[in-house]
Parts: C-alpha cells; sequence; structure tokens
C-alpha cells in the first residue's frame, strides 16, 4: 500500500540517469562543433533534457499515484462490502433461526387446540368446521414453513454424506422424477447428457441432496411455465467443472427481482401466486455451496430464463 | 378428567403452559390419564411417585431440560418409555436422542393424532423391565445383526456393505419392528426432511437394503411393502448388549 510513493523517485531519477549519460560523455552529436565537444552547449542540452525529463517525471508520478490510490481504494471498499455482506447473511440466518425457535412452541399450541375441537362432547357444526378446517390447513401451512426454515439451517451445517456419483445418472433420475408430476406432460421436456467421446466425469456428492437440488430448479421451471412452453436440462463438462443447465423458454424474470432470487422467503411479484413456501432457491444454493459450487442464474423477460450449476470435478 | 383406572398414565413434560393445557385433554380424549410436569426437575420428581407408564418430554426447558431428564434416567437403569419433543430439529442432534435412549421422537410442531399414534406404538413395543431397542447396542433379527455402535450389518456373520443412509433406514426400521413407517416418516427420521419426490429416496434405499439383506420383496423376510402407505419391518427383532467377540 505505502509502495507507490516509489514513484515520486521517479524525476529524480530520469534526471540523474540523463546527467550520467552526459557526464559519462556519451555525447550528444549535435553538441560537437568541428569535431569536439562544445561544453556549454552540452551542459545547456543536458539542462533543457533534465528539465523535460524532471517535467515527464512529475506528471507520470501523479497519475501512477492516483492509479494506485484509486485501486487501493476500490479493494479496501470492495472486500468491506463483502464484510457486510457477509455479515449481514449470518444475521439473516440467525434471525431466521430464531423465527423458527419462536413460531414453534405457538404452533403446537395451536395444533393441539384445534385437535381438542374434534374430539369435545359438543361437535362444531357444519359451518364451524369448515372455519375450523381453514385455521388447520393455516397451522399446517405455518408448520411447514418452519420445517423448510429448519431444512435450510441444518444443510448450513451438518455433515454432507459425499460419495463419488455419476451426475449423468443422477439427472437422468431428476429428469424421471419430475415427469411424475402432471404438469410436466404439457411441457417440452427435453435432456441432453454427453456419452461422446465419453461420458461426464465422476463428481463427490451428497447423492440424495443434489437429486433435491436439480429437483427444485426443474419444479420452479414448471411452476412458472405455461403448456407448450419447452424446458431443458443439459450437462456438459467444463475445465474442472461439470455445469448443469436447466433453460425455460418461460415468462423470464424482471431484473429487479434477480439479485435477491436467492435470498430465503423472496417472492417476485411474479412468484406470488404460485405455490410454495418461498425457499426453495434459497435450499438450491446452500446445497450446490456446500458441494463447493456455484449457481448463476440468466434471464431475459418475454425469452425465458436458464440456470446454471457448476459443480467441481472430484473423485477421491 | 374420566380416566379410568386401567388407562395407561402419561407424564406430559413442557415449560410452555399453551401447549400442556391443550395437549393434555386431547390426550385424555384419546384414552390416556395425563398428568403434567413444567420442568425437568419437577419431571423427576413426579416420576418416582405417579409412576407413569410414558413420558412425553420436551427437550428445551429451564432448569433441567429434557434431554438431561432423559440421561438421567437412563443412568439409574429406568427402562420407562418416552417419546422426546425435539425442536432443535438437527438431525444429529435427533440421531443422538435415539442414541441415549429415547424410544422415539417428533419435531414440533407436530400433529397432535400423530403423537396418539407414537404414544401407542410405543407402549405395545414396550415390555416392563426389558431395555427397549432404541437403546440396544446390537439389534438382532435372525441372521441379520446391526451393531449401532460401529454402524456395521452382519448378515450370517458375514458384513454387507451399505451406505450409511441405508443403515441408519435399516436401524430406524429395526427399532419399530412390525410398525408401519410411511415414507413421510422415514424421510423425517432418517434424512431430516421431506418433499415431494423424496419418497422415491426412500423406495431406492429399501430396495438397496433388499438387495443386501437378500430379501424378496414380494416373499418379504424382514421387510414387508405395504402398498399404498409405507414398509414394515416384519421379523421379531432382539436387543444385545454385550459385545461381538
Amino acid at each position: 500500500m505505502k509502495r507507490h510513493w516509489l514513484f515520486t523517485l521517479i524525476p529524480a531519477v530520469v534526471g540523474a540517469i540523463i546527467v550520467l549519460l552526459v557526464n559519462l560523455g556519451v555525447g550528444i552529436p549535435w553538441t560537437r562543433v568541428e569535431g569536439s565537444i562544445n561544453p556549454r552547449l552540452t551542459i545547456a542540452i543536458a539542462a533543457t533534457m533534465s528539465t523535460w525529463g524532471f517535467t515527464v517525471g512529475i506528471v507520470l508520478s501523479t497519475i501512477l499515484i492516483t492509479v494506485a490510490q484509486l485501486w487501493s481504494w476500490r479493494i479496501r471498499t470492495q472486500t468491506k462490502l463483502e464484510d457486510q455482506k457477509s455479515q449481514a447473511s449470518a444475521e439473516r440466518r440467525e434471525f431466521l433461526q430464531r423465527l423458527d425457535h419462536e413460531l414453534k412452541n405457538p404452533l403446537t399450541a395451536l395444533r393441539a387446540g384445534l385437535a381438542n375441537f374434534s374430539s369435545i362432547d359438543s361437535p362444531p357444526s357444519g359451518s364451524q368446521i369448515k372455519i375450523l378446517n381453514s385455521i388447520e390447513e393455516q397451522a399446517i401451512r405455518l408448520s411447514r414453513l418452519t420445517a423448510d426454515l429448519r431444512k435450510i439451517s441444518e444443510l448450513e451445517n451438518r455433515p454432507l454424506d459425499q460419495y463419488p456419483l455419476d451426475i449423468g445418472q443422477l439427472l437422468e433420475e431428476v429428469f424421471e422424477l419430475i415427469q411424475d408430476q402432471p404438469v410436466a406432460r404439457q411441457r417440452k421436456l427435453n435432456l441432453n447428457i454427453p456419452q461422446a467421446p465419453r461420458p461426464l466425469p465422476r463428481l463427490m456428492g451428497d447423492w440424495d441432496l443434489l437429486i433435491l437440488a436439480f429437483y427444485n430448479l426443474l419444479d420452479n421451471a414448471l411452476k412458472f411455465t405455461k403448456p407448450n412452453d419447452a424446458i431443458d436440462l443439459r450437462a456438459r463438462e467444463e475445465g474442472e467443472f461439470v455445469s448443469v443447465e436447466i433453460a425455460d423458454t418461460g415468462p423470464g424474470i424482471q431484473a429487479e427481482d434477480l439479485p435477491h432470487l436467492w435470498e430465503a422467503l423472496y417472492r417476485g411479484d411474479a412468484g406470488r401466486n404460485v405455490a410454495g413456501s418461498g425457499l426453495g432457491l434459497a435450499l438450491v444454493k446452500a446445497i450446490v455451496e456446500r458441494h463447493e459450487g456455484s449457481i448463476d442464474l440468466d434471464s431475459h423477460p418475454g425469452q425465458g430464463t436458464s440456470v446454471t450449476v457448476r459443480l467441481p470435478i472430484r473423485d477421491d | 378428567m374420566n380416566a379410568q383406572a386401567d388407562n395407561p398414565k402419561i407424564l406430559l413434560v413442557d415449560d410452555e403452559a399453551a401447549i400442556t393445557e391443550n395437549l393434555a385433554p386431547f390426550l385424555t380424549r384419546a384414552g390416556f390419564t395425563v398428568s403434567v410436569a413444567n420442568d425437568g426437575v419437577i419431571a423427576l420428581e413426579l416420576i418416582s411417585s405417579y409412576q407413569p407408564d410414558l413420558l412425553v418430554l420436551d427437550v428445551l426447558m429451564p432448569r433441567l431440560d429434557g434431554r438431561a431428564v432423559l440421561r438421567r434416567l437412563r443412568q439409574e437403569n429406568n427402562t420407562v418409555p418416552i417419546i422426546l419433543l425435539t425442536q432443535v430439529g438437527e438431525s444429529v442432534e435427533r440421531a443422538m436422542a435415539l442414541e441415549e435412549g429415547a424410544d422415539d421422537y417428533l419435531n414440533k410442531p407436530f400433529d397432535p393424532h400423530e403423537l396418539v399414534a407414537r404414544i401407542r406404538a410405543v407402549l405395545r413395543r414396550a415390555q416392563p423391565g426389558v431395555q427397549p431397542l432404541t437403546t440396544a447396542q446390537q439389534l438382532v433379527s435372525g441372521p441379520l445383526m446391526l451393531d449401532r455402535t460401529s454402524q456395521r450389518v452382519y448378515l450370517n456373520q458375514k458384513e454387507l456393505t451399505l451406505t450409511p443412509k441405508a443403515t441408519m433406514l435399516l436401524a430406524y426400521l429395526m427399532t419399530h419392528p412390525d410398525e408401519l413407517m410411511t415414507r413421510d416418516r422415514l424421510l423425517d427420521a432418517v434424512w431430516g426432511w421431506d418433499y415431494p419426490a423424496g419418497t422415491r429416496t426412500v423406495d431406492t434405499r429399501i430396495a438397496e437394503l433388499r438387495r443386501a439383506i437378500g430379501d424378496d420383496s414380494t416373499e418379504p423376510r424382514f421387510i414387508e411393502t405395504v402398498p399404498g402407505q409405507g414398509y414394515r419391518f416384519v421379523a421379531s427383532v432382539t436387543s444385545h448388549t454385550e459385545s461381538n467377540r
């Protein structure tokens, strides 16, 4: 960080080199008058050149110092931002855990209270039953939310069941699973897993969790597309990674929603009427990150969305 | 309360009044005699005087928490059946609860009807004075033996190669013999989560288990398929605590 002050020495060094050159008698051809050196002219020219050298040096130093300052300032802001970001996500996680905790006891009591209605001596009437059922439905929905919150916090901490796995086979299984959904019949689903020149390399991973992650991504694609839309699941080797892409011809995602998609409980406008807890993508992200992979999303409103998961190739 | 003298006696231990106030009447109507304790210390005092047939025990409580109560009872060789109400919910934590000698556990918030079903199943399984399967070091069913400490499985004294998930699944089935296990319950107990297609995951591991232990699904010796519902470990299971060899 302090090294860039050395640039201030540049003018002095340039000046010194020129004076040295002159003194060494290398001379400058046009200082020779009739074959002999004209000392006055030599000194005058040397002085002019030193001045120029000095000026150029000062300009150079100023530019270099400014650039160096800006660079270190940028790096500092970047690290600060990253720190803030990771702190914020840790705080959010802790908050969700606490929320989960605080929801559990009241929900247990609520569900026990509701269960009491079905077994009391004067059972509720038809219209009361309808109201009670609706309350119970919402209590179950909240219970599911706490279960999903638990899953995410668990995923971030618990050890993985990692084994060498055939990612092609895994994707084939997910592809088969998703077709059990009736809505899948109204989409054009394509699977593309390379066999030539060689099959995909093996990965280290938790089979069940990766199935869960890819299932969620395909499930999302199903939810946000309409009949006759296409959904492609394709994989390929990409350097040290296997890249798996899930692409669809759905409505795409608005740019303002993109940065928040991976946050727990975030829902964009398009997602408000879609069933789900709002934790699916956060769960996917947690799973991919536990596998030291990365996940990227590219979307063009009106055209479609593609999600790319990169998992490191390892077979140890 | 119109409790009958021969109704099983349940001690419900939870510090949250809203829970005990709602759960106790529900359990009473389900045919149990219920007593309530608000923390672990009171629970321990009540156990000797009330002599319950089963404890429904919350984990997080002031003074003495549920796991401490469980440990203390088991150290004193008290084999009273215990169902833990966990809320930390970590799968590691749950596995630990079973190792420490809980007969079963439920994650809060739970369906109260599910609690009643679990209480009945545990009471059916429990025999006075006999060590519960969940605390056994080794589970034996005919030629099949599962060592829970080393997490190894033997068939006719020959060790089988199983994935950890399949071993955990077998251990859960063997500690709950003759009990119908829905795929959802197995997912929750062994995997710690469920999702729409997760039930297939269970089927995959059951198939792996059957292959390894040489069980024919059409004529099962150990694991029976209950169509449309789940699985059941049909062979009888005994516990061994002495070490093998």
